[in-house]
């Protein structure tokens, strides 16, 4: 029991940190981005090659993060500040484009095997009886640290306040003389690297492969669905929720965990469907 | 050629068209091998039941693949479970792709943009799930099912050429199913849901039931294209609704030219030609679909059958 509901932590820990950029994103950009999936696994894969190269996890993950930001300004820059306030078709058709050239150049870099990692703490604690491992508290209480982080962001600094506005109404923020896309551009750099950082933290659970960003990504649109497109807070829930049906599920019938996501998806949507 | 007689050109072409396009396709199959072109045929089809939802109502569906997934397991049960009849599977794979478009169509059409790509998407995932797992005891899971069909009268789909002919006629019969549909009050309707909703609805249409009609013949196409395409390779597996291959659809339908037929049936073949010959040259495929994919999106959105349209012709002859 304790064992799913931490399981249930981790995995939604990890939807948060990789969800809210995507909030975020379509919140001030209406633009449902796919090459999201992108700055996840290159993430991943990056954090592989430093560690490889002898680097310390801690190190690796720092550089994995560091070097996903310019490459999450150039996709912003050339890509999705082309798309601003076109059909969404065009976005999703576009930054599905970045995905495929992405995750072939990763592909074309790295290969196409599945790397596994270890468990970088590799130390257990003793929580009421059952043994869970330290790195998964550590993302949990990671998850937590970035949302009140990500809370004082937005309602302390001006830059934050900024955005906060331009979700609110766009226009109104524009008249008063900000020029609210360069605003946006920080909050797209800033969810990619969150991105990234969530590919670093899931990595060791899970094996680095070209595709794990798309699986991912399905579940993590679910999140943003249910939780509701650009609200943070509904984000927070929305993650933790849907990370406990995957632990619940899993538990119950393995490979149905990721389906039921979807299913309660389904039904959200069904009872409060988005006009987007 | 002058500019008097382009649209004319155009407009000959378009009242013997289901001629020419057999005709091109006869020649596709004389040139390359009629196998090849039977399956370039079946994509064509299920290109159309997409941009139907795309092109015409302004729906983009990340998750076609569920439909044609639909229809190839349908037929592959009929004949598994009702004997080798093709025309009662293909009947069965219709009517399936239709009833599951039924089922789901009532929470999907009520979504616009974003959502409406990303709940398809999220329902071709389950349907998928369903496919390789939970129904693995009927659908045979990972190694899929075989198809055998007996032949009924002159229908011997053994018979590569008869499976071509068959399917080539049937491409025709969606064509001008499709070009009836949207040439009809009908057609304007979706056109307009499509440039603005909300304006259709404040004149009284009952914008639900439309886009939900067009939801079911859309599907029910799809599936259709579904089985014919179980019965032209003999066997069914997961791969036909693996939900990472809508893109294949997609990329189709936008390099054709979205909302017109026959933009779905050139990029249908396009699309064909580019992923049966290019994967032999060129090793990183996928990247040079990625920048094609940008290029249309950013520079060449009437894709190529748009192109020839404003070269032949008035731009108002779009269908």
């Amino acid at each position: 029991m304790i064992g799913i509901i931490a399981y249930g932590l981790t995995i939604g820990a990890i939807l948060y940190i990789i969800s809210i950029g995507l909030s975020l994103t379509f919140g001030t950009m209406r633009i449902v981005n796919f090459a999201h999936a992108l700055a996840y696994t290159a993430g991943a894969y990056l954090l592989y090659s430093v560690m490889r190269a002898g680097g310390s996890f801690l190190l690796a993950a720092a550089a994995g993060v560091i070097i996903v930001v310019p490459l999450a300004w150039l996709i912003e820059r050339f890509i999705i500040r082309r798309l601003y306030g076109q059909s969404i078709d065009y976005a999703i058709i576009g930054t599905y484009a970045v995905l495929l050239i992405g995750v072939d150049g990763i592909k074309w870099l790295w290969g196409a095997t599945p790397i596994p990692l270890s468990d970088p703490i590799g130390e257990y604690v003793q929580i009421f009886g059952v043994d869970l491992p330290v790195y998964r508290l550590v993302i949990i209480i990671l998850a937590g640290v970035i949302f009140l982080g990500l809370e004082f962001f937005f309602r302390r600094t001006i830059v934050g306040k900024v955005v906060v506005a331009g979700l609110e109404d766009k226009d109104a923020v524009r008249s008063l003389g900000i020029r609210v896309d360069s605003y946006f551009s920080i909050v797209f750099v800033l969810g990619s690297a969150l991105a990234a950082l969530g590919g670093i933290l899931y990595a060791p659970i899970t094996t680095v492969h070209p595709y794990m960003g798309l699986h991912v990504l399905l579940v993590c649109f679910a999140v943003v669905l249910v939780g509701g497109l650009g609200s943070m807070r509904g984000t927070l829930v929305a993650s933790f929720a849907l990370g406990m049906v995957i632990a619940i599920t899993g538990r119950v019938w393995g490979p149905a965990a990721e389906t039921a996501v979807f299913a309660v998806m389904a039904v959200v949507l069904m009872v409060k469907p988005l006009e987007i | 050629m002058s500019a008097l007689t382009r649209p004319k050109v155009l407009a000959t072409l378009r009242s013997f068209d289901l001629a020419v396009i057999a005709v091109l396709f006869g020649l596709l199959a004389w040139v390359l091998s009629i196998q090849r072109v039977t399956d370039f045929v079946i994509f064509a089809i299920f290109v159309v039941s997409f941009d139907l939802l795309y092109g015409q109502m302004g729906r983009l569906s990340f998750g076609h693949m569920l439909f044609l997934g639909t229809g190839a397991y349908a037929s592959a049960l009929t004949a598994v479970h009702l004997g080798g009849n093709p025309v009662l599977a293909l009947v069965m794979a219709t009517a399936a792709g239709g009833l599951v478009a039924l089922l789901l169509g009532p929470m999907t059409v009520r979504t616009t943009g974003a959502c409406f790509a990303l709940i398809n998407l999220a329902f071709n995932q389950v349907w998928h799930f369903l496919a390789l797992i939970a129904f693995a005891t009927w659908t045979g899971g990972e190694d899929g099912l075989a198809v055998w069909m007996q032949p009924v009268g002159p229908l011997d789909f053994g018979d590569k050429r008869v499976m071509f002919a068959f399917a080539l006629v049937s491409l025709l019969a969606v064509i001008w199913l499709t070009r009836r549909l949207t040439d009809s009050p009908f057609g304007i309707l979706l056109r307009g849901i499509k440039q603005n909703e909300m304006r259709v609805r404040f004149l009284g249409y009952d914008v639900f039931r439309a886009k939900l009609l067009a939801f079911v013949v859309s599907g029910a196409l799809a599936a259709f294209a579904g089985g014919l395409s179980a019965l032209n390779y003999g066997y069914v597996t997961p791969s036909f609704v693996d939900p990472g291959r809508n893109v294949e659809v997609i990329f189709a339908c936008l390099i054709g030219g979205a909302g017109s037929v026959y933009g779905a049936v050139t990029g249908g073949v396009v699309y064909m030609l580019i992923s049966n010959f290019l994967p032999s040259y060129v090793q990183r495929w996928e990247m040079l679909l990625g920048f094609a994919l940008l290029v249309l999106v950013f520079r060449f959105r009437s894709g190529l059958w748009g192109f020839v349209v404003s070269r032949l012709g008035p731009r108002a002859e779009e269908t």
